[in-house]
């Protein structure tokens, strides 16, 4: 015990900023679980959410993590069924971030369902005519796939190989089916992606909701900042480690993918406006946009996180050359991305709920705006699934194999 | 811009190829037996004969339970609310009736009551992804509370904000007991979702004592017993004899937000000043 003490102590003294790092990341996973104790202890009273506006920072949290993580199947997708090899090098890099971004959803949903000891119903009460029951089923199921497309990696790191010397072995094997399962992987995040816009532009009674192009959006949206959020990750561990590991060709590549589809979401998104406020008048939905105007500061959020800061500089950076060459600016990008998916999974979340429904056949203004800030207890459980994804990057990056295998075993 | 092109030609016939392989992968994957069978049935559903047959199917049905809510007798007492919140044991912040004061377009007041409209083509059993919910072939929509895991999607759904949720453990009954009649459900878990039943358990104990609910008050729901002015009916609409379906026939009536395509089974008679 003391000598486990002493050499920490040395490991302290000789790594202080990665020390200062693990406390900070300490401290995040311990604010979490003290809320998620709080919450299965007392239940959901202990957030802001209410009748009126039952999903909130959390639903955001879970949308924001699965959009980030899709960076996994768009890149696998390049590689393993485009067969464009030169994007390789990123590929386990993308998978791993998937990885997270998946396990971070679902540990925030767990959180956000009145009753986590039935997280399992929907696998075995099928609804299939609900978006939400289509949604479970595929990530889970793609959670398995980016199990499997991780696991090599697993297998071919060190601490594994030094008592499980047939891992590599094993690992060759199964990469051997990642083009198949990738496939799998594929069809699964178009579904589910998009069902999760879905899950609110099926509603008819929610006028701000009701729309086509919300599935497209989500997804569109998640390929472009979860490519470019993986591409920022990537720069930012390649400063930290002082060494880069993929080429500038290759992350000139994927800038470009990225950009473009910043490009494509900025585009549908213009559309959808035009087609939903300038060409068109819906009452309900005029309506309801002014009201959240005039109450919310959801007009300039729309505008300036979702739009300018969240898509627009992002796709300048991407597609400029001589920008997205600069480590500086790619994480500029990759941070304002980040932001700007964030800002977008709110606004669409609250802007539907916090307008009240209009049932009554009267014409008393009968409900206002339902305001809704989270309470200490999600804020607490959303610190605690961001600490949870810093937790799993840095041991991640650490212990895994995750770029080129010449670079294994040498930070 | 020093970078090379995006694809060479062999990747792009690779990526051709891809797909190709991926659509036939898809198209043998819908000759798997019960995938194939359930897509059949999906689309079955969809064809206008199969609807109307299902739709017959249901007027077949033996009942089909509805309200009439006259809101030209409304008196705006509110005891509909408290004899739901006693039976049905629903604490203050959870009505499943709850009571709004209104007006019309040309300014008069009236009474606003809305239980759960029971609709036929009811969004939150549609959205529930684990059948938690779910339109019976009498009309009622109904809920397990032990297949929900209260991810509130029903609520989100509902047009009309009928459903609530449990955000809290319950201690003890709704305190309406006393004055307004005993407990007659249990309290629901923390953590699932409720919403009105039609006091089904009446309903249910009813026919099977050969009672007709609507009609004999042990069978017929709390709040339509409680109105001191008749202005709630409740009754069987594959009976057309019936009281509410006589009234359904002479009086002018219209449903909450009908433009949805819900189809309530909770009908309202307009109140005085209101044009349809």
């Amino acid at each position: 015990m003391t000598t486990a003490i002493a050499t920490l102590r040395r490991q302290v003294r000789a790594y202080p900023v990665f020390a200062t790092w693990l406390m900070f990341l300490g401290v995040m996973l311990l604010v979490g679980l003290v809320s998620a104790a709080a919450v299965l202890w007392v239940g959901l009273d202990v957030t802001n959410l209410s009748n009126r506006v039952p999903w909130g920072l959390w639903i955001t949290v879970d949308l924001s993590a699965i959009a980030l993580g899709a960076g996994a199947f768009s890149l696998s997708t390049i590689v393993y069924i485009f067969r464009v090899k030169s994007f390789a090098p990123i590929a386990r890099m993308a998978v791993f971030v998937g990885f997270v971004g998946y396990t971070s959803a679902m540990l925030a949903l767990v959180m956000d369902i009145g009753r986590p000891d039935r997280f399992w119903h929907p696998m075995v009460y099928w609804n299939v005519h609900s978006v939400l029951w289509e949604v479970t089923m595929c990530v889970i199921f793609y959670s398995a796939v980016l199990v499997f497309e991780l696991a090599p990696a697993v297998l071919e790191s060190e601490a594994v190989v030094k008592r499980f010397p047939r891992g590599p072995q094993i690992a060759h094997v199964m990469h051997r089916f990642t083009p198949v399962v990738s496939v799998v992987g594929l069809g699964l995040s178009l579904l589910h992606q998009s069902s999760l816009g879905a899950t609110y532009g099926v509603l008819a009674a929610r006028p701000l909701w009701f729309k086509p192009t919300l599935p497209v959006m989500f997804i569109v949206s998640a390929v472009a900042a979860g490519s470019t959020f993986t591409l920022a990750l990537t720069v930012f561990y390649e400063n930290v480690i002082g060494k880069r590991q993929i080429s500038s060709k290759l992350r000139g590549h994927i800038a470009m993918f990225a950009g473009l589809m910043m490009l494509a979401y900025l585009y549908l998104k213009l559309w959808d406006f035009l087609a939903t406020f300038y060409y068109s008048h819906l009452p309900a939905r005029v309506e309801a946009n002014t009201l959240l105007e005039s109450t919310t500061p959801y007009g300039t959020t729309f505008w300036w996180l979702e739009i300018v800061l969240g898509a627009l500089i992002p796709a300048i950076i991407l597609l400029t050359p001589a920008l997205r060459r600069q480590d500086l600016w790619v994480l500029l990008g990759g941070f304002l991305a980040v932001g700007g998916v964030i800002a977008n999974r709110w606004n669409v979340t609250l802007s539907g709920l916090v307008v009240p429904m209009d049932w009554s056949p009267g014409a008393a203004q009968l409900f206002s705006v339902q305001p809704y800030t989270p309470s200490l207890a999600e804020w607490g459980v959303a610190i605690g699934v961001l600490g949870y994804a810093l937790t799993m990057f840095t041991l991640g990056l650490r212990f895994l194999p995750l770029f080129n295998h010449e670079a294994h075993g040498e930070h | 811009m020093a970078e090379e092109k995006f694809f060479t030609r062999r990747e792009f016939i690779t990526a051709l190829t891809a797909i190709g392989g991926s659509a036939a992968v898809a198209i043998a994957l819908s000759e798997i037996e019960p995938l194939a069978e359930l897509i059949q049935r999906e689309l079955a559903l969809e064809l206008p004969e199969v609807r109307r047959e299902v739709a017959h199917a249901r007027g077949k049905a033996r009942h089909h339970w509805a309200m009439l809510i006259d809101l030209r007798k409304c008196i705006g007492c509110q005891y509909c609310v408290y004899a739901c919140q006693a039976v049905n044991n629903v604490p203050d912040d959870m009505r499943w009736n709850v009571y709004v004061p209104e007006v019309t377009q040309t300014g008069v007041p009236f009474h606003m009551t809305r239980p759960c409209m029971h609709c036929q083509d009811a969004p939150c059993t549609a959205v529930c992804p684990t059948r938690a919910t779910w339109v019976r072939d009498d009309g009622i929509v109904i809920m397990d509370y032990s297949l929900c895991i209260g991810c509130r999607y029903c609520q989100v759904a509902c047009p009309y904000e009928a459903r609530t949720f449990n955000w809290k453990a319950r201690e003890g009954d709704s305190g309406y007991q006393a004055e307004w009649g005993a407990a007659e459900v249990e309290p629901r878990p923390r953590g699932v979702a409720e919403k009105c039943t039609f006091c089904v358990h009446r309903i249910d104990r009813g026919l099977a004592q050969g009672l007709v609910p609507g009609e004999d008050r042990p069978a017929t729901p709390a709040c339509v017993n409680i109105c001191p002015v008749e202005a709630r009916v409740f009754g069987d609409l594959n009976d057309p004899n019936s009281r509410i379906s006589r009234l359904i026939d002479e009086l002018p009536t219209f449903r909450l937000r009908e433009d949805l395509g819900t189809e309530p089974n909770v009908y309202y008679v307009p109140p005085e000043g209101m044009t349809l």
